[in-house]
C-alpha cells in the first residue's frame, strides 16, 4: 500500500513538475500534465480501493521542523471511502482535460492550468489522508487557493474576476471557523494530532462542543455550500473550466461533507444531543429545496449545475442529519442507514456531477456559449455528448435505473422510520422533510427536462448551435467513463453497500450490511424487508422489458416506424427557431407558483409599428429574481463593513512618511510602557 | 573558559558597536550609493558578529544564517539597490524632513534610549550579550527614523534594511540564534521585500519621475 502511495505522490509530482519544464507545444503539455494526473488518481483509486477493504488502518508520519506540525497520514475507511471518490472524479477530468484544454489555448496557459490542477488534486487527497490538524488546514488551505487560482483562469473578464474574489472570500471566512474549533480542540488536548482530538485528556465541556459544533458546521458549510452559505457557488464553480468545475462540484464540496463527518462521528464518536442532528437536517432541508428552485430558474447551463450541487449537498445533509437524530437517541441501525444514505449519495453526486459539468463543458467546447437558450438539436451534432448527459441527467433526478435514485431511495427510507424516535415533534418533522425531498426530486426532474430539452432537442436556436460539432475522443472517454459508473452504481448496490458499510461501521458502532441486503443481496431493505424492499437489477429488467413491449407493442399494432418529414403549419407565418420552447417559457408555471419565493420582476416593453397599434414591431421582454440572500443578508454586511472601512479613513492621509510616524511613535510608546 | 568567553563576548560587543557606528554614518550621508555601500558594510559586520556567536556557543545552525546573510545582504540585495539607482536621474537626497545635525542628535538620544529600556534585561542575558540587546535595538529604532526622516524611496529602503540587520542581531546575540525555519523564512521576506520595492521605486519613477514617497499622497482619493 506504501508503494501505491508513493506512486501517487510521484505522479501528482511529475504532473505539477513535468509541464514546466518541458517543451512549449500545447498538446504536448496537455499530455505531461495529464498523463501523470492519469497515473496517480489510478493509484488513488486502487488505494482507495485497497483501504475500504482492509481491517486495519494505514498510518504514517513525518517530523517537520515547523512546530505543531506533523506531516501523519492515516487511511481508515472513511479516509479512503473519500480518496477513492477524489481518484474517480479526478481521473476522468484528467482524461477529459488532454481534450478540453485545447479550447483554452491562447487564452491561459495550458502548462501552468495542467500543473494547478495536478497541485489541486494532491491537495484534496492530503485533505483526507491528513491526521494532523495543522497538517490538515495546510492542505484545506492550499485546495482553496489551488482551486482559487483554477477558478480565474480567464482573468480578463470582470466577471471571472468577481467569482474568483468572492470565492476567494467566502472559503476564508470558512476557513477562520475551522481554526477556531481546532484550536478549542488544541485548547484541551495540547496537541494538534487526531488521534487526541478522538480521546482528549479533559474532555470537552458541554459548552465547547456546542460550540465546536457550530463552528464546524459553519466552517465546512461554507465549502460544502450550504444555504445560506452557498452564495459563492453559482458565481466560481461556473467560470472556471470544465473539467475543474467538475471536480470542485463533484468532490470539493464532500471534503467539506468529510470534515463534518470525521469530527460529529470521530472525534466526538456519535455523542451528541438532539438538536445537532436537527441542525443539520433542517440546513439539509433548505439546502435541498431552495437549490433545486433556483436552478430551475437559471439559464446559465453550469451556474443551474452549480445550484444543483447545493441541492444534492443538502440531500446529504439530510440523510447524514437523520443519522445524527437517531444516534443521538440511541436508535444504531437508523443510525448506521442515515449515514449509509448519506454516504452513498456522496459518491453518486461527485459522480453524476462530474459527468453533467464534463457534459456541460463539451457544449460548451462546441458552441462557445454557456446560454441555455442559444442551445437547441445538439442531439443530432453531438449524439455521444447528448446521450452521456441524459444518464447524467436521469441520475440527477434520481430515476432508476441510476445511482441516484438508490442513494435518494435509502434517504427516502431512513426519513420515513422516523416513527421509532420517542419524540412527537422530531416524529413530525422527519416526514416533512422527506415531503420537501420529495418535492425537491420533482422539481429537479422538472429542471433536466428542461435542460436536456432545450439543449438536445428541437433545432438550433443559433448559429453557434448549428455548427456545433461532436467532441473529441479523451473528453468523450471521460463522460462514457463516468456514465458507466452511474449505471453501475445504480444497477448494483449490492456491491456498493457493503463498502459503504465499511465507511459506516466504525463511526456508527455496528454494521448493517447483512438487514440491508435482502435476497443475497439482489434486494435492498432497509432494517425491515415488510417495510419496503427494493431490487435495482429487477428494476432495470423490468424498465428493459417495458421499453422492449412499448416498442413492440407499436410494430405490432402497425404503427409507422418511418420518419416523416413535413413542415408545421404555422397559420401562414414563417416560423423560425426562436419561436421554439424556450427554457423561460419551460419554466414559467412553477415560477408563477413559487413566486414568493422568487419575488420576480418582470418587464415587457412592446414597440408598436407606426401605422397600428395592432401590429407589434418589436418586443422585449426582460425577468429577474430576486438573489434573496444577497440582498438581504450579504449586502447589508457588506454594506456596514464598507461604512466602518470609511470611518477610519479619517487618519488615512496617505503619505508613507506619516503612516511610518504612526508605526515609530506607537513602538516607542510601548517599550517605554513596558519598562 | 571564562576569559576566553570574556574576551569573546567583547569581540561581540565591539562588532556590534561597529554596526551602529555604520547606522549613523548612514543617517549622515546625503548620496544614495554611499547608503548602499554602507549598509553592504553594516551586512559584513553583521556577518563577522554571527560567525563570532555561532564559534563562541558552537550552535551550528548560525553558521548557515551567517553564510545566508552573506550571500544575500552583502551581495545580491547591493546590487539590486546599485541597479535601482542607476536607472533613477537622482543620486543625493538634498531635502530631508529632519536634517543631517538633527537625524545624528536623534539617533543619539534613540540610543540612550535603547539602553534605557534594555536595562532590566541585561541582566538576564548571557555573559556573551552584554550590551548587544540594547544595541540592537538601537540599530532598529535608527533603522525606523531613517525612514521617516528621509524623503528617497531608495534611502527608505535601505532603512528598512537597516532595521532588519538589526532585528537580526537582537536575535542572534540574545536568543543564540532563532530556529533555522524562522530565519530562512525571514532572509525570503527580506529579499522578496527588497525586489518588490526596487519594481516599487522604478514604477514610482516612471509615474511621478521622481522618487519622493511624499508625492504618493495624491494617490489618495
Amino acid at each position: 500500500m506504501l508503494n501505491l502511495l508513493w506512486i501517487l505522490l510521484a505522479g501528482y509530482g511529475a504532473g505539477i513538475l513535468l509541464p514546466l519544464c518541458l517543451p512549449r507545444r500545447p498538446e504536448a503539455q496537455s499530455l505531461t500534465a495529464g498523463v501523470p494526473a492519469i497515473v496517480a488518481t489510478s493509484a488513488g483509486v486502487v488505494l482507495g480501493l485497497l483501504g475500504l477493504t482492509s481491517s486495519e488502518p494505514v498510518t504514517g508520519s513525518l517530523a517537520s521542523t515547523i512546530p505543531l506540525l506533523t506531516l501523519a497520514i492515516r487511511l481508515d475507511s472513511v479516509a479512503a471511502f473519500f480518496l477513492f471518490t477524489i481518484s474517480v472524479v479526478g481521473l476522468a477530468a484528467s482524461i477529459y482535460a488532454i481534450g478540453y484544454l485545447r479550447h483554452l489555448a491562447g487564452r491561459a496557459s495550458i502548462a501552468t492550468l495542467g500543473a494547478l490542477f495536478n497541485a489541486y488534486l494532491l491537495a484534496m487527497t492530503f485533505v483526507v489522508l491528513a491526521d494532523n490538524g495543522v497538517f490538515f488546514l495546510l492542505a484545506w488551505e492550499l485546495m482553496s487557493l489551488l482551486s482559487y487560482f483554477l477558478v480565474v483562469t480567464e482573468h480578463e473578464k470582470m466577471e471571472v474576476r468577481y467569482a474568483g474574489l468572492f470565492y476567494l472570500i467566502m472559503t476564508h471566512i470558512g476557513t477562520a471557523f475551522i481554526v477556531m474549533a481546532f484550536l478549542i480542540f488544541f485548547q484541551s488536548t495540547g496537541s494538534f494530532s487526531f488521534e487526541t482530538f478522538r480521546q482528549p485528556g479533559q474532555p470537552l465541556t458541554e459548552g465547547m462542543r456546542n460550540l465546536v459544533f457550530l463552528l464546524v458546521l459553519i466552517g465546512f458549510g461554507t465549502k460544502a455550500g450550504i444555504v445560506p452559505l452557498h452564495v459563492w457557488l453559482p458565481y466560481a464553480h461556473p467560470v472556471a473550466p470544465s473539467h475543474v468545475s467538475a471536480v470542485m462540484s463533484g468532490v470539493m464540496i464532500k471534503t467539506a461533507i468529510y470534515g463534518l463527518i470525521r469530527v460529529y462521528f470521530d472525534f466526538f464518536d456519535g455523542q451528541f444531543p438532539w438538536w445537532w442532528g436537527f441542525t443539520v437536517l433542517f440546513l439539509g432541508t433548505i439546502s435541498a429545496l431552495l437549490g433545486v428552485m433556483y436552478a430551475l430558474m437559471e439559464h446559465d447551463l453550469k451556474r443551474l449545475l452549480a445550484f444543483h450541487s447545493v441541492e444534492n449537498i443538502g440531500i446529504i445533509l439530510l440523510g447524514i442529519g437523520a443519522g445524527m437524530i437517531f444516534q443521538s437517541y440511541g436508535l444504531k441501525e437508523l443510525a448506521a442507514l442515515g449515514l449509509l444514505a448519506g454516504i452513498y449519495h456522496t459518491i453518486n453526486h461527485a459522480l453524476f456531477k462530474a459527468l453533467l459539468f464534463l457534459g456541460a463543458g463539451s457544449l460548451l467546447y462546441a458552441t462557445h456559449t454557456r446560454n441555455m437558450e442559444e442551445y437547441g438539436g445538439l442531439l443530432r451534432r453531438m449524439p455521444w455528448t447528448g446521450f452521456f448527459f441524459l444518464i447524467g441527467a436521469v441520475s440527477i433526478s434520481a430515476l432508476p435505473p441510476t445511482n441516484g435514485f438508490v442513494s435518494e431511495w435509502l434517504v427516502f427510507q431512513s426519513l420515513f422510520l422516523s416513527f421509532q424516535i420517542p419524540t412527537v415533534f422530531l416524529k413530525l418533522m422527519l416526514p416533512i422533510a422527506a415531503a420537501i425531498l420529495a418535492l425537491t426530486g420533482v422539481l429537479a426532474l422538472a429542471c433536466f427536462a428542461k435542460a436536456f430539452g432545450i439543449a438536445f432537442l428541437a433545432q438550433p436556436r443559433s448559429a453557434h448551435a448549428r455548427h456545433a460539432q461532436e467532441v473529441p475522443v479523451p473528453m468523450r472517454i471521460a463522460m462514457g467513463f463516468l456514465a458507466a459508473f452511474c449505471v453501475a452504481l445504480g444497477i448494483a448496490p449490492m456491491v456498493v453497500v457493503p463498502l459503504v458499510d465499511r465507511v459506516v461501521a466504525p463511526l456508527a458502532g455496528l454494521s448493517i450490511e447483512r438487514k440491508v441486503l435482502a435476497l443475497d443481496g439482489w434486494a435492498l431493505a432497509p432494517v425491515n424487508v415488510e417495510f419496503s424492499s427494493l431490487s435495482t437489477p429487477m428494476l432495470a429488467l423490468l424498465l428493459a422489458a417495458l421499453a422492449m413491449l412499448g416498442l413492440g407493442l407499436a410494430v405490432a399494432l402497425g404503427g409507422r416506424l418511418k420518419a416523416r418529414h413535413y413542415k408545421t403549419w404555422g397559420c401562414g407565418i414563417n416560423l423560425t427557431p426562436q419561436m421554439e420552447y424556450t427554457a423561460t417559457g419551460f419554466v414559467q408555471p412553477i415560477k408563477r407558483v413559487f413566486s414568493t419565493i422568487y419575488q420576480p420582476t418582470v418587464k415587457l416593453e412592446t414597440e408598436f409599428l407606426d401605422e397600428s397599434r395592432y401590429f407589434a414591431k418589436r418586443r422585449r421582454f426582460e425577468f429577474h429574481i430576486e438573489p434573496i440572500f444577497e440582498k438581504y443578508l450579504y449586502d447589508p454586511l457588506v454594506a456596514f463593513f464598507a461604512t466602518l472601512a470609511g470611518r477610519l479613513k479619517v487618519i488615512q492621509a496617505g503619505s508613507l512618511h506619516l503612516y511610518l510616524t504612526y508605526i515609530f511613535i506607537t513602538l516607542i510608546a510601548l517599550l517605554l510602557l513596558a519598562v | 573558559m571564562q576569559v576566553f568567553s570574556s574576551i569573546g563576548s567583547q569581540l561581540i560587543d565591539l562588532c556590534s558597536a561597529l554596526l551602529l557606528l555604520t547606522c549613523f554614518a548612514i543617517v549622515a550621508q546625503r548620496r544614495l550609493s554611499a547608503c548602499v555601500d554602507l549598509f553592504a558594510l553594516q551586512s559584513a559586520f553583521l556577518v563577522l558578529t554571527a560567525t563570532l556567536v555561532a564559534y563562541l556557543t558552537g550552535n551550528q545552525h548560525i553558521y548557515i544564517a551567517a553564510a545566508l546573510t552573506g550571500v544575500i545582504k552583502v551581495i545580491i540585495i547591493p546590487r539590486v539597490l546599485r541597479k535601482v539607482i542607476d536607472r533613477l536621474n537622482v543620486k543625493r537626497e538634498l531635502v530631508m524632513y529632519v536634517n543631517v545635525p538633527t537625524g545624528l542628535l536623534i539617533s543619539g538620544g534613540l540610543v540612550m534610549l535603547a539602553f534605557f529600556i534594555a536595562q532590566p534585561i541585561i541582566p538576564l542575558g548571557s555573559i556573551l550579550t552584554r550590551d548587544s540587546l540594547a544595541i540592537a535595538l538601537a540599530i532598529v529604532l535608527i533603522g525606523l527614523f531613517t525612514m521617516i526622516a528621509r524623503q528617497k524611496a531608495v534611502t527608505q529602503l535601505v532603512g528598512f534594511l537597516v532595521l532588519e540587520n538589526g532585528l537580526f542581531l537582537g536575535a542572534t546575540a540574545a536568543t543564540h540564534g532563532m530556529p533555522l525555519i524562522v530565519e530562512l523564512g525571514v532572509f525570503f521576506d527580506v529579499l522578496i521585500a527588497t525586489l518588490i520595492a526596487g519594481i516599487y521605486t522604478n514604477r514610482l519613477q516612471d509615474a511621478f519621475d521622481s522618487v519622493n514617497t511624499d508625492r504618493l499622497t495624491i494617490l489618495k482619493e
